[in-house]
């Protein structure tokens, strides 16, 4: 695990020749040892990657960090929670709640939702992104939220989320945006909950203690 | 950490001192964006919308400007609510009322009756039940006579409603006539809430300052008092101060 947590809001990550780390480009609080710093860009994938996250906005800007040291992350006093992926489903978030992660981890642009108009709508509307990054692999991931994130399994059943509130999720899992109100409710005179994601199948999926984004 | 799922979830307590879990069974009313996730059978409708369906809704919230900011949640099954990561806590009123920034009341149960507080921004519970408040760091509680700064006070209980203070010095300068006027002054301490009587005073660290848009509404309301020339001279000067702040 290269991540440890020194306290809710700073991570400590061991660095190795073996074992590099990508970070949120700013993160990097202090470090001690033999450590460099190399801009990268967010997503991985090649080509393909490239143009995905050209085309989403849903792009990040990353920094590796190589050597043999020791370096403290944190982000703008947000919360950071430590994931460990253990490579049966990709964590699905947005780019810019990734703190840090494993060098060895994956990263590529999902369209998020089940698809179709109604459901581009919703996320416009609630200003969620409708493109979310799929983290693949093995390996540990550090996520930012504001208020603190904490997980919520779900299991045969589903579960309502506040888009605000979404931090991200891992497992087989289904997310539509359910905009079930009318346009009336659209411009807000409705009910405030009107967008929610409705999340069905089983994983687990990740809410932060509050509505604002960062 | 631990992986909540519908049964390890806490029944109304605290899932951390961030997150809130009620355990509905009927309606509460909650504050619109309160909600973070739900597990069940649940459904949010606008107060407004409600009230049409059930009619004691109208007889219970008692507030024409804040009506639009919030939603009833009718159905079974479990609520998770948050606020700004605030800290959050669940207080039980046993025939009480307590009066609390409008912005920091989350959600109450459909038993207790809401109405709003003669000071702009604050909303005052009566009756029996439960409510979900959300404070910056833990809730202080101090007792009368007790003067509060505006962004540090939460609310109060069975107190009468605080009148405003002004520091002395303050107060003797303006009449000397180095100060004029109330708009664009407010410059730092100067003013307090001062409650006196018996009772409990609320407070929380300094406030993170959210726009409260039923603030508008109520000061718009209020502007019925003035007549046809003062509202105009009350016109020109906001006019006067938005032009200046725009420099």
């Amino acid at each position: 695990m290269p991540f440890e947590t020194v306290n809710s809001k700073v991570v400590r990550a061991r660095v190795s020749p073996q074992a590099p780390v990508l970070a949120r480009r700013g993160a990097m609080l202090g470090y001690s040892g033999r450590v460099g710093f190399r801009p990268v860009r967010g997503q991985g994938g090649g080509m393909a990657g490239f143009l995905g996250a050209a085309v989403s906005g849903e792009t990040n800007p990353m920094m590796a960090t190589e050597g043999q040291g020791e370096v403290l992350y944190g982000y703008r006093g947000l919360h950071v929670t430590v994931l460990e992926l253990d490579g049966s489903a990709p964590l699905v978030c947005e780019a810019d709640r990734l703190l840090a992660h494993d060098a060895g981890l994956q990263t590529s642009v999902q369209f998020l939702g089940s698809g179709g108009v109604r459901a581009a709508v919703g996320g416009a509307m609630t200003g969620q992104g409708l493109f979310t990054t799929n983290v693949h692999g093995r390996g540990a991931v550090a996520l930012l939220s504001h208020g603190g994130a904490f997980p919520l399994q779900v299991a045969g059943t589903s579960i309502g989320v506040d888009p605000q509130a979404y931090v991200g999720h891992v497992g087989q899992l289904q997310v539509d945006v359910a905009a079930r109100m009318g346009l009336r409710d659209a411009v807000g005179r409705g009910s405030g909950e009107a967008f929610q994601l409705r999340i069905s199948g089983s994983g687990t999926v990740y809410v932060q203690a509050s509505e604002q984004k960062f | 950490m631990q992986t909540w799922n519908p049964a390890t979830l806490p029944a109304d307590d605290n899932v951390n001192p961030h997150v809130f879990c009620v355990a509905l069974s009927g309606e509460w009313f909650m504050a619109k964006g309160a909600m973070l996730a739900y597990y069940g059978d649940v459904r949010f409708e606008a107060v407004t919308a409600y009230s049409s369906v059930a009619s004691w809704v109208a007889a219970r919230f008692s507030s024409p400007v804040y009506v639009q900011d919030w939603v009833v949640a009718a159905g079974h099954g479990k609520v998770l609510l948050g606020d700004r990561g605030f800290d959050l806590n669940a207080y039980d009123l046993d025939d009480g009322n307590l009066t609390i920034k409008a912005n920091n009341l989350l959600a109450f149960d459909q038993r207790l009756e809401l109405k709003q507080s003669i000071v702009p921004g604050f909303v005052t519970l009566l009756g029996t039940g439960k409510f979900i408040a959300s404070s910056n760091g833990p809730v202080i509680f101090v007792e009368p006579p007790f003067r509060a700064d505006p962004d540090a006070l939460l609310g109060w209980a069975d107190c009468p409603s605080p009148s405003v203070h002004h520091d002395t010095e303050w107060m003797s300068a303006s009449m000397a006539g180095m100060l004029q006027g109330a708009m664009g002054r407010a410059s730092g301490e100067e003013r307090q809430y001062d409650f006196t009587g018996q009772g409990t005073v609320l407070l929380q660290s300094s406030e993170i300052a959210r726009e409260d848009p039923a603030v508008l509404r109520l000061i718009e309301s209020q502007t019925q008092l003035l007549t046809t020339s003062q509202a105009g001279t009350l016109g020109q000067r906001l006019v006067a101060r938005a032009q200046q702040q725009q420099h």
